[in-house]
């Protein structure tokens, strides 16, 4: 699978970061802070302390962009490592279980599926289904801005 | 024996401290010249390493139990990557370190080639050791005349697995995997299907399920042979579940059975008593080897957690190593004997994903369980086999200073080695995968290369890296071990744990019966 790489582009990236400082209201942007999405999970699958002290916080994050589910869609599946689709692994996409959904500001720009970017937005905790499509998540980045890494 | 010497003048060269031993030996083993190099540590573990071999005795026994070890995906290269991970893992030296199955006595090369391809997939190469005859990519337990996904097409073109001929001669059966349990490699101990993915109802094509082809899932619970399959542990419980069935582990998520049967209770009732289920570490803990006979273990929707990953399961799940030593449990209590099959089913995926720490990470669990097994089974009447179904397009390549990570950058006499254009690679690198973008190699100077989710480079973009065609390695111990030599087809295997067994003589001078009624049956 091959997305355009459009966010390679210069013009493209600025209006992202444009985005992004918007995003941290007026004045300059203060860094978010930067975790892992492995670090949001303790033994057992639980939520870390780590995920519990940053829920309701404007944090940046890294991993992959998994093809979007539906080309208009306003949120998209980051995991940490490229949903590469083995045809040998399943028969049907076998999703991990610590994958980020990410809900975007704007309608967005599929990045290609092995591009590692960086994603900040509010993380929220705890499960919730997507009306539209029925996608169930633990995690989410909402109101999210994201460039290449 | 006559000292010949190599370069003059011999005084220095050479110390005859040995010629007086020399006069006086007697027999076959004559004196050695004393080399200037006689201490060196590399010379004395070579020396170690020669007369442990000639101090071999083949063992000619017929065994009572088979035990084949597949890595999956298991190639040389990943085991040598494998062996210096685990070295430097320990804080010692990574390329010296000694894999389990290194001091396994006899080995071979085995080609994996399938009947229709140049590069293998793990059902035919799995099909291979369980039968004795290569296929077609992607097809199960059929002969290479079969066709791909074509149900009627495939009829009567069933070939016999070892699985098959152990349970007809009352033995006991098992296999265990860290992929799901209905995955090519496992399915090939009982499985027969035109299509691998077949693993539940929902997979099959409309002409199959016309053309009565049973899924995968229900070939395992349903198997006919003896008094049926007794240990199966792995993942896939989807394929065991109805679509209308919330999962244990996952309550938003359901099975995948389109007929509404839950099979893990269909196991259940069949063996009654002597049946047990687990799809957690909690349950597993419970199935008691003294009374179980038929354990069914499902611990994942699909494949089970990478090694790296398993500590953060939601519902917990056993290693590869719990799982085989529960199997030999339960196994062995058989006095028929038993044929285990045990796959590290995960390496191959983390290749597949161009992620070398998760394929490093799951090789050591699959050499822990090598271990494991290695101390608790008797090789005088256990035949043990390890080897993989087929390589993968890893490569270990630089000239990189003895002591650099594995999963590092190339690193020369301590500084980072640059290629052309100025840019440094890591040591482990593969031919193709979803680590190569369609753009110039990024600068990775930066880039955390050490870290579990770093894919490695590669050269051709692909969204899953692809198998590698090149021979894999063969390692055994136990009865007829000895006759693992040289290079052989990958389905010789199967000639080996047969003759092991004397499994086709016996079912030859057996009388044949009809399968038998589990239920009934007792051992």
């Amino acid at each position: 699978m091959s997305f355009p790489a459009a966010l390679s582009h210069p013009s493209r990236r600025s209006i992202i970061a444009a985005g992004l400082a918007c995003a941290a209201g007026a004045g300059p942007a203060r860094a978010a802070e930067r975790t892992k999405i492995r670090d949001l999970w303790a033994a057992g699958g639980s939520f870390s302390a780590e995920a519990s002290r940053l829920a309701g916080k404007s944090i940046e994050m890294r991993g992959y962009m998994a093809p979007p589910l539906k080309p208009e869609a306003l949120f998209f599946v980051l995991t940490r490592i490229p949903m590469a689709v083995c045809p040998f692994c399943d028969t049907e996409a076998a999703w991990p279980d610590d994958l980020v959904v990410v809900e975007t500001r704007r309608a967005l720009i599929p990045s290609a599926f092995n591009d590692l970017i960086t994603v900040t937005g509010v993380l929220e905790l705890g499960a919730k289904t997507d009306s539209a499509t029925g996608f169930v998540s633990r995690v989410r980045l909402v109101d999210a801005v994201f460039a290449r890494a | 024996m006559k000292v010949k010497v190599l370069t003059p003048p011999a005084s220095k060269r050479f110390l005859l401290a040995a010629a007086g031993a020399l006069a006086v030996s007697s027999g076959a083993f004559a004196a050695e010249a004393v080399l200037t190099q006689a201490n060196d540590p590399y010379y004395l573990s070579s020396r170690e390493q020669l007369r442990k071999i000639q101090a071999l005795v083949p063992n000619t026994r017929r065994a009572k139990n088979v035990i084949l070890f597949i890595g999956d995906g298991y190639g040389v290269a990943t085991m040598t990557a494998a062996r210096i991970f685990r070295g430097q893992q320990l804080k010692g030296d990574g390329p010296s370190h000694k894999l389990p199955h290194e001091s396994l006595p006899y080995s071979a090369l085995s080609r994996t080639y399938s009947h229709d391809s140049l590069v293998t997939d793990s059902a035919p190469s799995a099909v291979a050791m369980t039968t004795g005859v290569k296929s077609n990519n992607n097809m199960l337990g059929l002969s290479a005349s079969a066709v791909w996904r074509e149900c009627a097409a495939s009829k009567g073109k069933d070939v016999t697995t070892i699985g098959e001929i152990a349970k007809t001669l009352d033995m006991s059966v098992g296999a265990v995997s860290t992929a799901r349990i209905t995955d090519a490699t496992p399915a090939a101990m009982f499985a027969h299907a035109p299509h691998r993915s077949w693993e539940s109802d929902a997979d099959l094509t409309e002409e199959a399920a016309k053309a009565g082809c049973v899924d995968i899932a229900r070939q395992l619970t349903e198997f006919a042979f003896g008094d049926g399959l007794d240990v199966m542990f792995g993942g896939g419980r989807m394929n065991f579940l109805p679509a209308t069935m919330a999962d244990p582990e996952y309550p938003d998520l359901k099975g995948k059975r389109k007929d509404g049967r839950d099979l893990t209770q269909e196991w259940l009732k069949r063996y009654s008593n002597s049946g047990a289920y687990a799809w957690n570490t909690e349950t597993f803990n419970k199935i008691d080897p003294k009374h179980a006979r038929h354990a069914l273990a499902l611990f994942e929707r699909a494949d089970m957690q990478y090694e790296a990953d398993r500590p953060k399961d939601r519902g917990g799940e056993p290693s590869l190593t719990e799982m085989s030593v529960k199997a030999i449990d339960i196994l062995a209590r058989n006095p028929k004997g038993y044929v285990l099959m045990i796959e590290g089913g995960r390496i191959d995926h983390g290749s597949h994903a161009n992620n070398a720490y998760r394929t490093l990470t799951d090789a050591v669990a699959f050499e822990e369980a090598i271990t494991a097994v290695l101390a608790k089974v008797n090789l005088k009447d256990t035949l043990v086999i390890v080897t993989a179904d087929h390589s993968h397009t890893l490569s270990i390549s630089g000239y990189p200073d003895r002591d650099t990570p594995i999963l590092g950058l190339v690193k020369e006499r301590g500084k980072v080695a640059l290629d052309r254009d100025g840019k440094p690679y890591t040591i482990i690198g593969y031919a193709n995968g979803p680590g190569a973008k369609n753009a110039a190699r990024e600068d990775i100077g930066k880039a955390d290369v050490l870290d579990p989710d770093y894919i490695q480079q590669s050269l051709v973009p692909l969204t899953s890296e692809t198998h590698a065609g090149e021979d894999v390695a063969i390692f055994a111990a136990g009865p007829s071990a000895h006759l693992f030599q040289g290079v052989v087809d990958e389905n010789y295997i199967f000639f080996v744990m047969d003759h092991a067994l004397r499994a086709t003589t016996r079912l030859a001078a057996a009388k044949p019966r009809k399968p038998a009624k589990v239920a009934q049956v007792k051992r």
